[in-house]
């Protein structure tokens, strides 16, 4: 063994020379800590005051034109707010019996007291705003639906039915079989406090949500058991997506269990194990500290941020550990040994934390605000590791040492035979790289191949960030299937001038772009002014369905529209129409898009426009098209900036593609994963490629650094391969587990993007990983040249 | 229970008795209405370089429909936006006719199983010399702002069309020339001219807004007024197989018959499940064998087989309007409306599609 011999002897030799850094933080280790413990203490504070938010503004793409023109013309739209609806369905025939309307009765009058309710637009068949209309001799004539005398006896249900017949709200208020109702409850973004008349309460859309479970779902189901209760709208999706990012939260205990035994299992010693865990929770502390410091809250996408940094963290202290362990076993004392480790392994370690800062901030191109505050909270998080795990934790370790059981093994495990890793150390054989390499190749030729499956946007029914079996999700479908709407809505806004929205030549055009709509695929039903003036210009003429067309008289016209409330704004310069659609896959926004840009274009003047675009539909039309754009951009910019870091770092090409082509696989392999688990390119997704391979590099810089100063004392390639195992395999290993048990707990969330985001980064991870291990020996065995490395010194910047 | 709001609102607004509130508007659109007066213009000159053709649309059978008619064996229906559709195997598919026309029509008639008329909104009326398949367009007037309600023809002369505020035209060329003959008749009012039929042995009728009738002998040379039985709007008027007998048809299940051509009649009763029915008639037809079907608001099909005495009522499940109704070879109906076409049992329920 005396190539190993002379590489001891060759650290020796540089680990003598203290640097400036290593000699102000060890020669002050009181201060370190002190100041650590301080600003814990501070960004403790703040990190308590960190609240989940949900601004709407964050999560879309606020430059994209259709963004602008929603957000220019919002006041305008202002009817398609924010309200719930709650359908009572009567799991035992239909809505006409005395039962089912004595409890739609009391759960209207329960929602009425529910704080946040706009009570004066609350609406259900109990509602006396809710009318039937009739055109007799005389004129129209009208009543409630539910009259004054009703008293439940057959009689007055059967005048109920022939009510409800009257009163057009089939498919609205009723559903389209009868067996379920709905109470539509419009929502005040902020109420007046009931103990305080003249403050405001902003309302709190968890608490509204839980409100709803508890006195109106559980106590009614449980009251008639011939009712289920189905709700659905943003307030109560919010709700449930907050009730999972506390969940979110107990995840995190799991993952730190879980890694807790894992790091005992590695280190044998429990001292060291506490250190650790504890230097690395200090990090997470911080970066929740700094995040709410500077003013962000916790949204569904940051709350990974917490997650990551402890699994960069942890896989960085087991890096320290696994140093310190090894040192001790010829350093006279804890303190030597903490100082030699942080002497060797600061400027890998900080390399790493760069690699991994450098794929975070390439997310910033993406124009969508959670992502950005994604990338500066990871970006933060991982520039506190290098206080906490590269600093904090080797001071700690000094002061705490390591257990002598743990020395004695690491002892031993430097000195025998390893059969696992020389079983391993075959990738870099002169027989089984060949094998490696065409093996890749046909991978990146498949996943090429199958990942063209790939599909931009959410592919599934319902509201894409919950699961598409979750309670919302089934009441949404319900709601979709009894009624005549859906819950894709695309808006076009149609913009006039002052007063010109009810004119012929303005709602012409309009009836024209909505029956194009209905004619193109994906679009279930459009929706605008010239509806309600269709169907009041056949009301005015006696219901006769001759007359149910637009009329060129304007004062017809004119009076026609009075009713379509919300359906066009104040000045009548602006008028929605909305298109309800199928689904939200992006084929369907795309065909819809493209087929109203193609009106667009016909029939834009300068005093009629047909703008894009409102409505959930719209937004995602719009972030699928950013994403669309950012997607190739991220990928090339990651890989360039990866690509210059292993330059600075080895100054060698040959190395760069050693360490940088395993990733591409990766990435390749990661779409077609996509592609086969059905989940779409979208917001979610999109960091995943920047985080996976900005983490996925460090295995990359540790072994290839390893190996390096192995091949340069001389070492065949597959011998140095196995001395490089020996040395940090383990600790390899050990850092793909850990960061991939610190994601893949997500893969249970409630929230279906955090599950997907958590499946695709388990699986970059831990490729990742083994593409290290694997390919990267292989193609070192047809690009390095070990005897033009042997005895050189190099130009690496590991080489001192 | 039942409370009259907005009484005769049903006239307001097109003849400028509109609501304060539309009246203030009205002076706002009326500036506008200049501002587009150009346009419009425009438009029209564009109209006269190209022709703009209905669209062809999957939907078009499943959107609004008003009227159905047999051209010898083939059904032929219009609706919206300048649809006609026709079927040559009894409604169970069918074809979308090339028609100039993107307006709501809202009748149609043929004299033999080549020669049809359709009338509709911007008061047009177009005309088919191949039963159906293509349309040529006769007559349009933007002016009126009003459209055209329903047709008749004698023979491929001789016809008449009638529609909003009194409109009456006639042609004796096959539809080449049509004549304003609005004056012909005593409305001074300008009452809707909602249906005209052919009474057997008798002459022609006109049924319209507020009761009003109108007989002729002459084939539409000379009119009569005649004193209604009903002062509610009457949507249509069918003759019978038997001489001088004719129903007329309207508002919340008002249904009038007469044996002596419109000099007295009797109103007859239909039950509906709960009481007097209540629902508007809008569609009519005669069958081969003399039965009569009627149909109507809330998915209603009323069939009489004793010349119009007495009839079965049917409320579709459904419960979609329903404008107008034909028969078929096997005796089963066809209806349209709400929806577009639906097929029917002879009695007027629902029949799945062969």
């Amino acid at each position: 063994m005396t190539s190993r011999e002379s590489i001891s002897m060759n650290q020796q030799h540089h680990q003598d020379k203290a640097t400036l850094l290593e000699r102000l933080i060890f020669n002050n280790r009181p201060v370190v800590i002190g100041i650590c413990l301080l600003v814990s203490i501070f960004l403790f504070w703040q990190a308590t005051l960190i609240r989940p938010s949900t601004s709407f503004e964050k999560m879309i793409p606020l430059e994209h034109p259709f963004i602008q023109n929603m957000l220019e013309h919002r006041n305008d739209l202002a009817n398609l707010g924010n309200t719930v609806r709650i359908s009572v369905e009567s799991t035992n025939g239909d809505i006409f019996s005395k039962e089912y309307m004595e409890t739609l009765r009391q759960i209207h009058d329960e929602v009425f007291y529910i704080p946040g309710v706009d009570r004066s637009g609350l609406k259900s068949l109990w509602s006396p705003s809710v009318r039937w209309t009739e055109v007799t001799e005389e004129g129209f004539a009208g009543g409630e639906v539910i009259p004054q005398t009703y008293n439940g006896s057959p009689d007055s249900l059967e005048d109920l039915r022939n009510n409800v017949l009257k009163s057009g709200q089939v498919g609205r208020l009723v559903a389209n079989n009868f067996k379920s109702s709905i109470i539509d409850i419009p929502l005040l973004e902020s109420y007046p406090d009931p103990q305080d008349q003249g403050k405001q309460i902003k309302l709190d859309y968890q608490a509204f949500s839980h409100q709803l479970e508890e006195k109106i779902r559980d106590k009614f189901e449980a009251q008639n058991p011939n009712v289920q209760i189905h709700i659905v709208g943003f307030a109560k999706k919010v709700g449930d997506l907050i009730d999972g990012l506390m969940m979110v939260a107990m995840f995190f205990g799991i993952a730190l269990v879980i890694t807790w035994i894992l790091l005992y299992w590695f280190t044998w010693c429990i001292r060291s194990t506490i250190a650790v865990l504890i230097t690395t929770l200090v990090a997470v502390v911080w970066q929740l500290g700094l995040m709410h410091a500077v003013g962000f809250g916790l949204d569904p996408y940051s709350m990974l941020v917490p997650f990551l940094i402890f699994a960069i963290g942890i896989s960085h202290g087991v890096q320290k550990i696994n140093g310190i362990a090894l040192q001790s076993s010829d350093a006279e004392n804890a303190l030597t040994a903490a100082r030699r480790t942080f002497r060797q392994l600061f400027l890998p370690g900080m390399i790493a934390i760069l690699a991994d800062a450098v794929g975070f901030i390439t997310l910033l191109i993406i124009d969508i605000g959670v992502i950005r505050e994604l990338a500066i909270g990871a970006s933060i998080g991982v520039a506190v590791i290098v206080f906490t795990n590269l600093i904090l934790l080797p001071v700690a370790i000094s002061y705490v040492g390591i257990s002598k059981k743990a020395i004695e093994r690491s002892k031993k495990d430097a000195t025998r035979e390893h059969p696992f890793w020389r079983l391993l150390s075959n990738f870099a054989s002169a027989k089984v790289a060949p094998v490696s390499i065409v093996l890749a190749l046909l991978a990146f030729g498949g996943g090429l191949w199958y990942s063209q499956n790939l599909k931009i946007g959410d592919l599934d029914q319902g509201a894409p960030e919950l699961r598409p079996d979750s309670r919302y999700n089934n009441d949404n479908s319900f709601i979709i299937s009894n009624y005549s709407t859906s819950s894709d809505v695309l808006v076009v806004m149609v913009k006039t001038k002052s007063e010109g929205c009810s004119v012929y030549p303005t709602m012409a055009p309009i009836d024209e772009l909505m029956w194009k709509m209905e004619n193109t695929p994906g679009v279930q039903s459009a929706i605008s002014l010239v509806t309600v003036s269709k169907q009041m210009i056949k009301g005015l003429n006696e219901g006769n369905l001759k007359w149910e067309t637009l009329s060129r008289n304007p004062e017809v016209l004119n009076s026609s529209i009075s009713r379509a409330d919300g359906l066009y704004n104040g000045d009548c310069s602006l008028a929605p129409v909305l298109i309800f659609l199928n689904d939200h896959k992006a084929e369907t926004l795309d065909r819809a898009v493209n087929a109203v840009q193609e009106f667009a274009k016909e029939h834009n003047t300068e005093d009629l426009q047909f703008l894009l675009a409102a409505g959930n539909a719209g937004i995602e039309a719009a972030t699928n098209d950013v994403i669309k754009s950012a997607e190739l951009t991220i990928l090339i910019l990651v890989y360039i900036c990866v690509g210059v870091m292993c330059m600075i770092t080895f100054r060698s090409f040959a190395a760069t593609l050693c360490i940088v082509l395993p990733l591409v696989l990766t990435s390749v392999l990661g779409n077609a994963l996509m592609a086969y688990m059905g989940i779409g390119v979208k917001v979610a997704t999109l960091p995943v490629v920047a985080l996976g391979v900005g983490i996925g590099v460090d295995y990359g810089i540790y072994i290839y650094s390893r190996l390096e100063s192995f091949l340069r004392a001389g070492m065949p390639l597959q011998e140095a391969y196995y001395q490089t195992l020996r040395s940090t395999g383990k600790a390899v290993l050990f850092t793909g587990l850990c960061l991939a048990i610190g994601v893949c707990t997500w893969i249970f969330s409630a929230i279906k993007f955090q599950a997907d985001m958590g499946l695709m980064l388990t699986f970059m991870l831990l490729w990742n990983m083994f593409g290290a291990l694997w390919l990267l020996p292989a193609l070192a065995r047809f690009l390095i040249k070990p005897e033009k490395l042997a005895g050189k010194q190099g130009g690496s910047i590991f080489a001192h | 229970m039942s409370e009259p709001v907005m009484a005769r609102a049903v006239q307001g607004a097109p003849r400028g008795r509109a609501a304060p509130a539309a009246l203030a508007a009205s002076a706002l659109l009326a500036l506008a209405m200049g501002l587009f007066a150009n346009t419009v213009e425009a438009a029209k000159n564009d109209d006269a370089a190209k022709t703009i053709y209905s669209q062809t649309s999957d939907k078009a059978s499943r959107s609004l429909l008003i009227d159905v008619v047999h051209a010898g064996p083939r059904l032929v229906a219009v609706g919206d936006r300048g649809h006609i559709l026709f079927s040559d195997d009894q409604g169970s598919t069918w074809t979308q006719a090339r028609v100039p026309s993107r307006s709501l029509l809202t009748a149609v008639k043929f004299v033999d199983d080549k020669h049809g008329w359709a009338v509709g909104h911007d008061a047009q009326i177009l005309s088919t010399d191949d039963g159906g398949a293509t349309w040529n367009k006769q007559f349009e007037d933007l002016t009126r702002e009003a459209p055209l309600l329903d047709v008749w023809f004698e023979n491929t002369q001789h016809g008449i069309a009638i529609g909003a505020y009194g409109a009456a035209l006639e042609t004796t060329d096959g539809g080449k020339h049509w004549q304003d003959i609005g004056d012909r008749l005593d409305n001074q009012d300008g009452y809707h001219l909602n249906g005209i039929a052919a009474v057997k042995d008798a002459g022609l009728f006109i049924v319209g807004e507020q009761g009003s009738m109108f007989r002729s002998s002459d084939n539409g040379q000379t009119w009569e007024t005649v004193q209604g039985p009903y002062e509610g709007t009457l949507f249509g008027v069918i003759g019978t197989s038997q001489a001088n007998t004719l129903l007329a048809y309207g508002l919340r299940g008002n249904l009038y018959r007469s044996t002596d051509f419109g000099t007295s009649w009797d109103k007859i009763a239909l039950q509906g499940v709960r009481g007097p029915l209540e629902f508007g008639l809008y569609g009519a037809t005669l069958l081969d064998d003399g039965s009569l079907v009627l149909v109507g608001n809330g998915g209603t099909v009323l069939r009489s087989s004793d010349d119009g005495v007495s009839f079965a009522v049917v409320n579709r499940a459904d419960r979609l309007a329903l404008s107008a109704v034909s028969g078929l070879a096997d005796g089963n109906l066809i209806v349209v409306g709400q929806g577009g076409e639906h097929a029917a049992t002879a009695t007027g329920a629902e029949r799945a599609q062969p």
